[in-house]
């Protein structure tokens, strides 16, 4: 009884309790926690429009949850689609969550049908009359009103827009799941060519800014440098990891450099990026289908054009001015127009080459429509190329391009099934080679006694691991996991050499219990700093691939020396003690 | 009985120390001879797994009754020209997992062979990872700059803690004869070394650390008894440490399911067990020979 007021009163086991108590708030578990959190808002989705935003914080256990919709309770994903997939165009969608109430408006889902006939249409356009040629792109800023022969589009609901929202299954601790347990696309980026940091830092917000555009929900965009060990040559990398998409989206998103050109003879006039493009329309009032070169039937299948609106920057509309400027003009038709054309290049490939009509010349216009195409075997196929073409030219006007190209060194993908298998096995070997341990362990001393401080331990450092984890946002995945392992063997070993030193017989030579645990500590601290120094090449080492076994495991051999084996010794010494 | 036999060991392991020694230098020079072997037919150590190398590696989960032979004949059929490899995961004599490896191919490729040959494969259930050869070769490069690294390292630190040179190196000699051995064993054994393996070994090589310091530190820095009590003292608590880890080690291996988890275990396991030789013969015998040369030469400075 004495014994046991002495363990708990003893300094290092305070410091023990504190620091596990710490670890529970960190990790904050809740099994029965239930229901739907929101993981991302797509822009201009109803979500987004009735003020749902990105979650700020990024504890799992703090993430926005939806309590009802419409009054009806969700506790669960099913609940949740269930109660949001039945809505019906302009009706209200009320979701109450943790935070805030809100009211969501359901917008249809508009697709453009284009028929063959054509109807005349009035239109005000920034358009000059003599422009009604097909492939006609440059607009002044008059505002004119003409009459055209168009193809009759119409606009049809087709159903329903998504409400926008990315939901999971409500966590049950703030313990955040790497790709290996949750299944996802990693991907490991190598420039072709040296650069420099600012470079580097341009292509990773590049990055981050075409997967928001894309609305792709848990990604993280990590910096991976190797040193320079040994002679090794430092190189970059970037790894980039999109929970639940597949390989061919993250291709598509960053195998292409993004170079886009505008281009009139080999000048340039502008390229993409916000240096040179102010902003880009996205919307369907000013991008879409052109309706000036709608979808026919060509040789292979059909062909449909797309334009949409964008805004030069005044440096960049002079250069066009410039350039033009000392053009000749030339008759085609009874229309005029300058003597070259508007080249425009993605990556190097031509998407779309323009006439620049004669009142453009030398003329500073920031106003411009870009155009290109796309083609399909049917006339939906098309229509949906021809969109994606789109909004592929888009994003990259509005991103740029990265600064060199990428190539794709590694790329890694995970089924969320073999995930899922994964955890549930991690954690019965978790608790299996732990009781093979206990276990050899009694025999080896036999003495039942000795496994309690044992597993209290080890139960502690992997609290300690987790709990740290937690806080730093470490996301656990399956080089984490082989450390916590790993620590915690080291841990049984340690355990040992104290245990040794403090069962040698009392009659060898007087040593006081305060000698004894300095000598087992010297041999502990040795051997940490020699595992500490091996996991340093881990760091940097394999495009980072390793990294969070040596995070891990640099963890639970910290919070080992410092914190539990200390108050391991403590108890043991009471235990030998009685 | 017992008591007797310990009594026989103990007085081999006191008094024949020297020719224990030879069992674990035959042991290192055949571990050598096995990596040499391999480096001179096969043109490397041990054979690289897809994260070394370069190439795709795809993980297939199984629910169905299906024949491994005839899906790696097939497979060899339907891809004549690529080096395809094959292993599984089983489960209770089930197969669970299958796992192919090729040099040359496209995940996708693979997959519509396998369709074609009867099996359900459905988006959700495979994995794979793909590295470009170029990377697993720069991989495999800093693989083993990271190794000569951790010894140096290591080296260092050992030096730090005893301010003696000559046992230091005996430290380092023990974790890389354990490297040594247990390369030899896994190139027997087939396994393909991946990027999980060589976390494995820089493990080893700490834990290897682990003992040694152990050793040294009775032996060096304590004073009471003899030499040879001191080793028996530190030998007991070394095999507790090894055995327990060991035991620990080997169950993991048993019952995971993953395929990178059990490569590092049974890397662990097996190098659990050479470090009990090297460290309690090898080790060991020289740090005693070391001692008593320099003993016999003070006492001759002395005279």
């Amino acid at each position: 009884m004495r014994n046991i007021k002495e363990i708990f009163t003893n300094i290092r086991v305070i410091i023990l309790i504190i620091f596990l108590v710490l670890m529970v708030f960190a990790i904050y578990p809740n099994p029965f926690n239930k229901g739907v959190v929101i993981k991302s808002v797509i822009p201009n989705s109803a979500a987004s429009l009735a003020g749902i935003e990105n979650s700020k914080v990024t504890a799992p256990m703090s993430l926005e949850k939806i309590l009802m919709i419409n009054n009806i309770p969700v506790t669960s994903i099913e609940d949740y689609y269930k109660l949001t997939s039945n809505a019906l165009v302009n009706q209200s969608i009320f979701i109450k969550t943790n935070k805030k109430n809100y009211q969501l408006l359901v917008k249809p889902k508009i697709k453009e049908i284009v028929l063959n006939e054509t109807e005349q249409k009035i239109v005000e356009e920034f358009i000059l009359v003599n422009e009604t040629i097909n492939n006609t792109v440059v607009q002044s800023n008059k505002s004119i009103n003409k009459t055209i022969d168009v193809p009759k589009i119409v606009k049809e609901i087709i159903g329903v827009e998504e409400v926008g929202l990315r939901v999971d299954n409500a966590p049950l601790t703030n313990l955040r799941k790497g790709l290996d347990l949750q299944g996802g696309t990693r991907v490991l980026l190598k420039p072709v060519q040296e650069i420099n940091d600012s470079s580097y830092s341009d292509i990773v917000d590049n990055i981050k800014e075409r997967l928001n555009v894309y609305g792709l929900a848990d990604i993280t965009v990590k910096e991976v440098s190797t040193s320079t060990l040994l002679g090794e040559k430092a190189e970059k990398l970037i790894m980039l990891e999109i929970a639940g998409a597949t390989e061919e989206e993250v291709k598509d998103l960053i195998g292409k450099q993004g170079k886009f050109e505008a281009n009139i003879g080999n000048q340039t006039v502008f390229i993409g990026g916000r240096n040179d493009i102010t902003s880009v329309c996205t919307t369907a009032t000013c991008s879409g289908i052109d309706p000036d070169r709608p979808c026919s039937r060509g040789e292979e299948g059909f062909v449909c054009g797309f334009r949409f609106a964008i805004t030069l920057s005044p440096s960049a509309a002079q250069r066009q001015a410039d350039i033009t400027d000392k053009l000749d003009l030339v008759t085609s038709g009874s229309q005029k127009y300058l003597s070259q054309e508007l080249t425009l290049y993605l990556d190097d490939t031509e998407v779309d080459s323009l006439k620049i009509s004669s009142d453009l010349k030398g003329k500073a216009v920031t106003d411009i429509a870009v155009s290109g195409s796309g083609t399909g075997n049917s006339q939906k196929d098309a229509i949906d190329q021809t969109l994606k073409n789109m909004k592929k030219l888009q994003t990259v006007m509005k991103t740029g391009s990265f600064p060199v190209k990428l190539e794709i060194a590694k790329i890694d993908n995970i089924s969320p099934t073999l995930g899922k298998e994964f955890i549930n096995n991690s954690l019965f070997i978790g608790l299996i080679a732990a009781l093979v341990v206990v276990l050899t362990l009694v025999i080896f001393y036999r003495n039942i006694k000795i496994a309690i401080p044992i597993m209290i331990n080890t139960l502690s450092e992997t609290l300690i691991i987790l709990g740290i984890a937690s806080i730093i946002g470490w996301n656990l995945d399956l080089a984490s996991i082989a450390g916590i392992i790993a620590s915690i063997g080291t841990g049984v070993d340690d355990l040992i050499v104290i245990t040794d030193e403090m069962l040698k017989k009392q009659t060898e030579v007087f040593i006081n219990w305060k000698e004894r645990i300095k000598r087992a500590f010297f041999i502990v601290l040795s051997a940490f700093f020699a595992t500490a120094v091996a996991m340093i090449p881990l760091w940097s080492f394999g495009g980072g691939m390793l990294k969070g076994f040596a995070v891990t495991t640099l963890l639970g051999i910290t919070a080992g020396v410092l914190i539990t084996r200390p108050a391991f010794a403590h108890i043991m010494q009471k235990i030998i003690e009685e | 009985m017992v008591i007797f036999l310990k009594a026989v060991l103990l007085n081999i392991y006191d008094k024949k120390y020297k020719q224990l020694m030879i069992f674990s230098i035959l042991l290192l020079l055949l571990s050598l001879g096995v990596l040499s072997y391999n480096y001179f037919t096969k043109g490397e150590l041990v054979e690289r797994g897809v994260s070394l190398k370069g190439g795709v590696e795809l993980t297939i989960s199984i629910d169905q009754d299906l024949s491994i032979d005839s899906v790696k004949q097939h497979l060899n059929n339907d891809f004549k020209d690529s080096d395809i490899s094959l292993r599984t995961i089983t489960e209770q004599g089930k197969i669970r997992e299958i796992i192919i490896e090729a040099a040359d191919l496209e995940e996708k490729q693979l997959i519509d062979s396998l369709k074609n040959h009867g099996l359900k494969i459905e988006r959700n259930q495979y994995s794979f990872q793909k590295t470009s050869s170029a990377t697993g070769e720069r991989f495999f490069k800093q693989t083993i700059i990271a190794l000569i690294f951790a010894f140096l390292a290591i080296g260092i630190v050992v030096f730090i803690t005893f301010r003696d040179l000559v046992p230091s190196l005996f430290v380092v000699l023990t974790a890389f004869s354990d490297m040594v051995s247990t390369l030899a064993v896994i190139s027997l054994l087939d396994v393909k070394l991946s990027l999980g393996g060589v976390a494995a070994f820089l493990m080893m090589i700490g834990y290897s650390v682990d003992t040694d310091i152990l050793l040294t530190t009775r032996v060096l820095k304590r004073k009471e008894g003899t030499i040879f009590e001191r080793t028996v003292n530190s030998l007991k608590t070394g095999l507790t440490m090894s055995l327990t880890s060991f035991f620990g080690v080997l169950a993991a291996y048993f019952l995971t399911t993953s395929d990178a988890i059990k490569q590092i275990m049974l890397i662990l396991s097996i190098g659990f067990l050479f470090d009990i030789i090297y460290t309690w013969i090898q080790n060991t015998g020289i740090l005693r020979w070391y001692l008593e040369i320099k003993e016999k030469r003070r006492t001759q400075q002395t005279k």
